[in-house]
């Protein structure tokens, strides 16, 4: 929904059956509970939804962004069998976590605004995916406020 | 022979497993399993089985022992050039696997007084190089009567390695230095030999973290701002952050970092300490 972003990065037809299943499993709820899912719910139903199939799992690692009730961010990443991990400040996943853990560890700093984050956001990925062969190609930011969502489509090296 | 076959049977018979298999890094062995000497009889008069426990691969499957000639000792290294200067820094831990055998081993070897040499990868390979390297630049200077030049010094580097091109020196280097015209000068190797003048350099495990950084303070790539000349202490302030990230998000880097600044007037040193986790 417009507060809740899921990246799901790896086997493209996994990336897709995930989404249908997490699309599924999210209208379920808002239709019993008659409420929007928060975050924290929606990374432990992927968590979980990862771990049934412990012995032949999903090729993907996904990462969850978010707004909870009270307007607080929630980020969380997972590895391909749901292990999850909780932090306030970055998450990263796909083939290029080095660089880019070492691009967000130094550029980070907390209580950044909107404007400022996707500066620094942006910066991190277009250096750190300019480092990878199998990354590229542009990129899609989206900053996730009180008050809606910014999206905006980065142009990088097309090669 | 066939008396320690008939044994084997007879423990195999008897419980079922001839040995527990023991893992090691030298390959796999297989430990007996004791069986009570009072059933035994003829066979545990004919053979021992504790006596030859590591098996060699005859009477049980075979198995290949392997001694691996290389070992990571870890570490990260990182080189700048500037317009008259050169910055190099590396941290100064010496790991093998999860152990910390030393956090006090220099990783840099100034060559000459205008070129120092940054190596990681597995020490001993690396003191081996510089000693090689050592003696040749000693010879260099008695056969020409001057002290080499930092592209020579890169180029005999570049030589040194592809010799071992087929058993080579585990080490990635970075040579930084002043070149004849006063610049500084930056050179990255692999482990054998290819080499390339480049504005910036990193190699070790902790490469991954600082390559991206560096191409988007360095060279300023992605950016819109203004790009500008450096001054050589805010270059060794930005390898101070560089460090403490590589520090923080790789196991093999931390404890301090030696950073070297090169001039033309000579070679300052520092220590900066980082985190000791």
């Amino acid at each position: 929904n417009d507060r809740l972003f899921v990246g799901l990065g790896g086997l493209a037809t996994d990336v897709q059956t995930v989404d249908q299943l997490l699309k599924f499993r999210q209208n379920l709820y808002e239709l019993r509970e008659e409420r929007q899912m928060s975050p924290k719910v929606f990374s432990n139903v992927l968590s979980n939804l990862l771990y049934e199939k412990r012995f032949g799992p999903y090729f993907i690692e996904p990462v969850v962004a978010g707004l909870d009730e009270n307007n607080k961010p929630f980020l969380s990443g997972m590895d391909l069998i749901g292990a999850p991990v909780y932090t306030d400040d970055f998450v990263v996943t796909g083939t290029a976590t080095g660089n880019m853990y070492g691009m967000c560890e130094t550029l980070y700093k907390p209580d950044m605004e909107p404007e400022e984050l996707f500066e620094t956001l942006s910066q991190a990925l277009l250096a750190s995916v300019d480092r990878d062969a199998l990354s590229g190609w542009g990129a899609v930011v989206h900053v996730i406020t009180k008050d809606g969502v910014t999206s905006r489509e980065l142009k990088g090296r097309q090669d | 022979m066939a008396s320690l076959m008939s044994a084997q049977q007879a423990v195999k018979a008897r419980n079922g497993q001839f040995a527990l298999p023991v893992h090691s890094s030298e390959g796999s062995a297989g430990i007996p399993v004791a069986f009570d000497a009072a059933a035994a009889g003829p066979s545990s008069a004919a053979a021992d089985p504790r006596s030859d426990h590591i098996d060699h691969g005859v009477t049980q499957a075979p198995y290949e022992r392997r001694f691996s000639p290389y070992e990571f000792n870890g570490g990260t290294t990182l080189a700048i050039s500037g317009p008259d200067y050169a910055v190099v820094a590396a941290d100064t831990r010496l790991s093998s696997g999860y152990e910390i055998l030393s956090r006090n081993v220099t990783k840099l070897h100034p060559l000459t007084d205008k070129c120092v040499l940054g190596s990681a990868g597995c020490k001993t390979d690396i003191d081996q190089l510089r000693s090689v390297l050592d003696i040749k630049m000693k010879v260099y200077e008695h056969n020409h009567r001057k002290p080499m030049s930092t592209p020579s010094v890169a180029q005999m580097l570049g030589n040194t390695l592809y010799y071992k091109r087929f058993f080579p020196y585990y080490s990635f280097n970075v040579l930084a230095g002043i070149d004849s015209e006063g610049k500084g000068a930056v050179y990255s190797y692999d482990a054998i030999g290819s080499f390339e003048r480049t504005p910036f350099s990193a190699s070790g495990s902790g490469q991954s973290f600082l390559i991206p950084l560096m191409d988007n303070v360095i060279s300023h790539k992605n950016r819109n701002d203004e790009k500008r000349q450096l001054p050589s202490d805010e270059v060794v302030e930005i390898v101070k952050d560089a460090f403490v990230t590589a520090g923080e998000r790789d196991i093999y880097t931390g404890d301090a970092v030696e950073i070297m600044v090169i001039t033309k007037d000579g070679i300052k040193t520092e220590t900066f300490k980082l985190k000791a986790d």
